[in-house]
């Protein structure tokens, strides 16, 4: 089975917030959650770069580890899911996430935390495929009718990849390979310079994909 | 005394040369015989040419781990410092940290030592008093119940001690419930069916928290003259109470190890109220690593209030024939009070403030003020 994963480039990622929106917008997610983000680090000094975060789905989640219900499971593909129906909210899995992706509505008396809402990576929940109760506590199922999650299939600069690890690291390998030979090319090093097409390579500064 | 260098002296400096030179030429030559071997990987010149460029020109300050930028970028992206070092749009908790530094020490915390030592030191305390029950049994009034009784406790304390031990038993086993439940109770009653007891105990336990802390308040301004340590009490302390040899050790209306609980309650309990008051408001918006500290000072000090509430429990109820008796009807046995808080006893026996069992359970406590105690520094010798 493919072990579904997302990689954010940090050379290509323009910090447009695509991601985000795309993601708000394809799962109806509450007002004042945002299970994706992009974080900019230096911002507007040189050497800026931006991330697009939210659930990485863990090999080994603590958020699973954690939690006093045992709601989390982990899909064939590799998708870290939970079950809405037996979380209560206790906030234990955004201690422990080293992501902050767990997100947490508002609820109850002292407006304490309500039920956890995260990424799903576009995969839904432990409810029957697209029905209307899994479109309602989870978002879209896309990974059900053969899709991406909408997060990286909207990214304009294809900084957000997700899918089948083997097949993202593939592509970043290669990314890696053209951009030292750009680099080379145009007699700079990672030290000096950001990266930008070259002018004399006939190479790429990045592969197509 | 000089001495002309020998013609075989010198003889022997050439060979020593010679013999240094052709380590040296041979040096070379394997060299230069290396760089001319064509490796079948291109990618070998490519490396070779990219480090060479990324020397610095000149041996600066500069560190050679500078030379990375991407390494300048990790160091910040996998920040030790929890305060956010990004920047986002989204507004929320910690939200511009790409990567939580407390989160897996904290994971770390609950599940590999909150968890099984919390339950090795809890279920160790219940094995205890059972098995000091099974070997001292309980502890009898020796000179028999008497007839007459003292006002231990007014109505007011009575209220009180109830209010902060039922508060105290519902937060414990909600607590409890929600620490230990997972490994405990999901194979017994289901998944589906321990969520409902889970939220149940969780919605409880943030509902009633803040009141211990009222309660704890009550408790401590009421109680917290009697519990001042004064002379006495170490010598109660060095014969632990009476369970070393056989003799009776004096005390007051508290002895010493009841103060200690009262100390106890009062500084751990006081950091379990506050850490929680902390952990059952997100709405301050406090980040991730206070509410984690929280957590392992709220876990820390319940479990050792639960441990020595275990013991507090247990001598309040079968571990001493006539304990519960103050704490239930207002009023203990003289003979009791005699045995167990003799100075206090002796005061008010001086006092004439001991009553009959009629009269006792005439009154139950309501007519009656607050019982008298001895002043601090007057230990009735």
């Amino acid at each position: 089975m493919a072990r579904m994963k997302f990689y954010c480039d940090a050379e290509r990622c323009i910090e447009c917030n695509g991601c985000v929106t795309a993601c708000k917008n394809e799962n109806e997610v509450p007002w004042g959650v945002n299970r994706r983000r992009v974080v900019t680090i230096k911002d507007g000094v040189p050497g800026e770069r931006s991330l697009s975060v939210a659930c990485m789905h863990c090999s080994d989640a603590p958020c699973a580890a954690v939690c006093p219900v045992d709601c989390f499971y982990t899909t064939e593909d590799g998708v870290v899911l939970h079950d809405k129906d037996i979380c209560i909210g206790c906030g234990y899995c955004f201690y422990a996430c080293p992501f902050g992706a767990p997100q947490f509505p508002a609820d109850g008396a002292f407006a304490t935390r309500g039920k956890m809402d995260k990424c799903t990576f576009c995969a839904g929940g432990p409810k029957a495929d697209n029905s209307a109760e899994e479109y309602r506590k989870y978002g879209s199922n896309r990974l059900a009718e053969g899709k991406l999650p909408l997060c990286a299939e909207m990214c304009s600069t294809k900084a957000l990849l997700a899918g089948d690890a083997d097949v993202l690291s593939e592509i970043y390998r290669k990314r890696i390979v053209y951009r030292a030979a750009s680099s080379l090319q145009r007699g700079v090093s990672y030290q000096d310079a950001t990266l930008r097409s070259p002018s004399g390579l006939t190479g790429r500064a990045s592969s197509n994909e | 005394m000089y001495r002309p260098v020998s013609g075989t002296a010198i003889l022997r400096l050439l060979q020593l040369l010679i013999v240094l030179a052709l380590v040296v030429a041979g040096n070379l030559s394997a060299q230069t015989q290396a760089e001319g071997i064509q490796l079948p990987n291109p990618g070998t010149d490519l490396w070779r040419e990219v480090r060479q460029r990324a020397q610095p020109a000149t041996p600066g300050p500069t560190s050679p781990m500078r030379q990375a930028p991407g390494i300048d970028l990790w160091s910040e992206v996998q920040q030790t410092n929890p305060v956010p070092a990004g920047n986002t749009q989204v507004k929320s908790v910690d939200s511009g940290m790409l990567i939580n530094p407390v989160g897996d020490q904290w994971r770390r915390f609950r599940m590999e030592m909150l968890v099984p030592y919390g339950g090795y030191v809890l279920g160790g305390a219940l094995l205890l008093t059972l098995a000091f029950y099974l070997i001292r049994g309980r502890v009898p009034i020796h000179a028999g119940p008497s007839d007459k009784r003292l006002l231990r406790y007014t109505v007011y304390e009575r209220m009180i001690h109830w209010f902060i031990a039922a508060i105290f038993l519902f937060l414990a086993l909600t607590g409890l419930t929600m620490l230990f439940g997972r490994s405990l109770l999901i194979p017994l009653l289901g998944p589906e069916a321990f969520s409902l007891l889970a939220s149940a105990s969780k919605e409880g336990h943030n509902l009633f928290g803040p009141l211990f802390l009222l309660a704890l308040a009550l408790i401590f301004f009421r109680f917290v003259r009697r519990n001042i340590y004064q002379r006495g009490d170490l010598a109660w302390l060095l014969r632990g109470g009476g369970v070393i040899g056989s003799k009776h050790v004096p005390s007051n209306f508290f002895n010493m190890g009841e103060k200690s609980m009262f100390w106890m309650l009062v500084l751990v309990g006081g950091v379990t109220a506050l850490s929680g008051i902390i952990l059952v408001f997100p709405i301050l918006g406090l980040g991730r690593e206070l509410m984690a500290l929280s957590h392992v000072a709220h876990g820390v000090t319940a479990m050792a209030m639960m441990v020595v509430i275990v013991g507090h429990i247990y001598i309040g109820s079968i571990g001493m024939e006539g304990a519960l008796e103050g704490m239930a009807t207002g009023y203990c046995d003289l003979n009791w009070a005699r045995e167990h808080h003799d100075w206090w006893a002796e005061q008010c026996e001086q006092n004439g403030e001991v009553v009959s069992v009629e009269e006792a359970a005439g009154t139950e406590g309501f007519a009656q003020g607050a019982p008298k105690h001895a002043p601090l520094g007057e230990t009735g010798k």
